[in-house]
């Protein structure tokens, strides 16, 4: 099928994708300095370049080739591994281990996930107390800043969280991405409701046991960040499960399937964010006057968001993360970013720009520091052999 | 119609696009803020409950805490007295503890600081085992397991 020219009045105008990029290099610029300037050694200054031009480069390809999700997902896959990378290094600094003991689980040390918000909500509302061994306001990603950070950005980009912030939806993003077809084709679209199953049971059982029992004993992500020490057998299975739930639901299919399996089928904070979906002002709509039925977007979406009957309302289901992949792929450029309210199949640029502006930020406000420290510790792995 | 809508809908989206900076840039604000809800507190069950008592004993300084005995709704039956053990602490700390206070001793600790090794005696019928005893930074916690009698 002929691809149709882009929609978009920055694709291959030079002069407007300078000058759009303009706020977003400033931005860039505040957000990896953080407002420290101090390059006193040539490291943290070539750190700084390298992560500068990297954002710069992509926010530029993004607005002058059209493309969002080619762009979108190589700034997403490098956020998740330097993440993974400054985490554990940070850890074993301070702790020297990647697992935590009782020492930090009784003075509440351990850093507050976003997942974690899925099971304090229901014994917040009656106990009026959050069942997490973290701190409030103290130390690293504490309860009240993760809250304020997860509230901040489910009103800015609903869901578009799960493919421009989460630091872990970039694993399942890359190993989906290897390969050019899937060895299983089909994906039943009804897995998508999976996360609904799991976010209500996770939340009523840790409402009953007053703990977080998906960090527990579901949580895949443990196994690139951090976990409890084996020290009993319950322990050593609740290990066992983590590790098979990683190399099954982000690793084996996503790469097998070409979908972000565990984002889209077993993610309980995922289901939550897709209701922020319903009254967040960004999302997709398919222009069916374009669309000719081909269902590449069915094919090609990773959170299985689209259907037939989604493509025949002429939106993608509220589980979608704005990942613009469907707009890449889509051969008569009929699926863009929309602004709720506004007339339909029309203003394109402005509403991209608009959806993009905050979302581009998010990803360089979580990768920007992390990205710089992971150049730093690669650097001195590779010129002391160690990274400590 | 549709245009008039398209002014609230443009005007939100251009605040959207302000509010991730700001979550950010205003984020420790934001938090203090947050923090003083009444539900942003850490449950009991973790940070092993508010203190009620505490004395000096051998040079070292002992603190029992509020048996927790926290269930979404009520109380439960089953639940932990935290004792926490600060100051100079010897390499063998030897203890007896009455948590409740009513005159009566309910158990007692051997603690070797050096090896780990814990050893709950159960002196009271509310005393259900030990749950955790560990060091904490400069200090040693040690948790029992302890039942709610009056909620049987």
């Amino acid at each position: 099928m002929m691809k149709q020219p882009s929609v978009y009045s920055t694709t291959g105008n030079l002069v407007k994708t300078l000058l759009l990029m303009i706020p977003m290099v400033l931005l860039v610029f505040v957000f990896i300095t953080r407002g420290n300037t101090d390059f006193s050694s040539p490291l943290k200054l070539v750190s700084f370049l390298i992560t500068f031009v990297f954002f710069s480069g992509l926010f530029f390809m993004i607005l002058y080739t059209g493309k969002t999700n080619r762009y979108r997902a190589i700034g997403f896959i490098v956020l998740a591994s330097f993440f993974a990378l400054t985490f554990i290094v940070n850890l074993i600094t301070m702790r020297g281990s990647m697992s935590f003991s009782n020492n930090n689980f009784l003075s509440c040390e351990i850093p507050f996930c976003h997942i974690v918000t899925t099971m304090i909500i229901i014994p917040a509302a009656i106990t009026k107390t959050i069942i997490f061994p973290g701190s409030i306001l103290n130390g690293f990603a504490s309860i009240a800043s993760m809250l304020v950070i997860v509230i901040g950005i489910s009103i800015s980009i609903g869901r578009g969280f799960c493919s421009w912030g989460c630091f872990y939806g970039g694993w399942d993003d890359g190993f989906s991405s290897i390969g050019k077809k899937p060895v299983i084709r089909k994906v039943n679209p009804a897995f998508k409701w999976m996360p609904f199953a799991i976010l209500l049971i996770i939340a009523l059982a840790s409402a009953a046991t007053l703990s977080p029992v998906y960090c527990d004993w579901l949580c895949p992500f443990k196994s690139v960040t951090e976990f409890q020490k084996v020290t009993s057998m319950e322990i050593f299975f609740k290990t066992v499960v983590f590790i098979s739930l990683f190399a099954g639901l982000v690793v084996v299919l996503p790469f097998l399937t070409k979908k972000r399996i565990q984002c889209s089928t077993f993610c309980p904070m995922g289901a939550l964010l897709s209701f922020t979906n319903k009254i967040n002002i960004f999302g997709l709509r398919i222009d069916k006057d374009k669309c000719t039925n081909c269902k590449l977007c069915a094919k090609t979406c990773p959170t299985l968001s689209i259907d037939s009957n989604d493509i025949e309302k002429g939106r993608p289901s509220f589980t979608c993360t704005k990942c613009g992949k469907c707009i890449d792929k889509c051969p008569k450029n009929a699926i863009h970013y929309h602004v709720k309210g506004t007339p339909e199949n029309k203003n394109h640029t402005l509403n991209r720009m608009l959806f993009l502006f905050p979302s581009f930020t998010l990803l360089v406000i979580f990768t920007g520091g992390t990205m710089q420290q992971g150049i730093m510790l690669l650097v001195k792995l590779f010129t002391t052999g160690s990274f400590i | 119609m549709k245009s008039l809508k398209s002014i609230p809908a443009y005007i939100w989206a251009v605040f959207c696009m302000f509010l991730i900076p700001v979550t950010f840039m205003g984020n420790a604000y934001f938090a203090r803020e947050l923090a003083i809800l009444p539900f942003m507190k850490v449950s009991p069950v973790y940070t092993g409950g508010d203190s009620i008592r505490s004395y000096k004993q051998d040079g070292m300084t002992v603190t029992i805490n509020k048996p927790v005995f926290e269930s979404l709704i009520g109380k439960s039956t089953k639940g932990f007295v935290q004792v926490k053990f600060s100051g100079k602490l010897p390499s063998i700390i030897k203890n007896t503890i009455d948590y409740n206070n009513d005159g009566v001793a309910d158990f007692s600790l051997t603690i070797n600081t050096l090896s780990n090794d814990s050893k709950l005696t159960v002196l009271s019928k509310n005393v259900t085992g030990l749950v955790v005893s560990s060091n904490v930074k400069s200090y040693w916690i040690v948790r029992v397991g302890v039942l709610n009698l009056t909620e049987k």
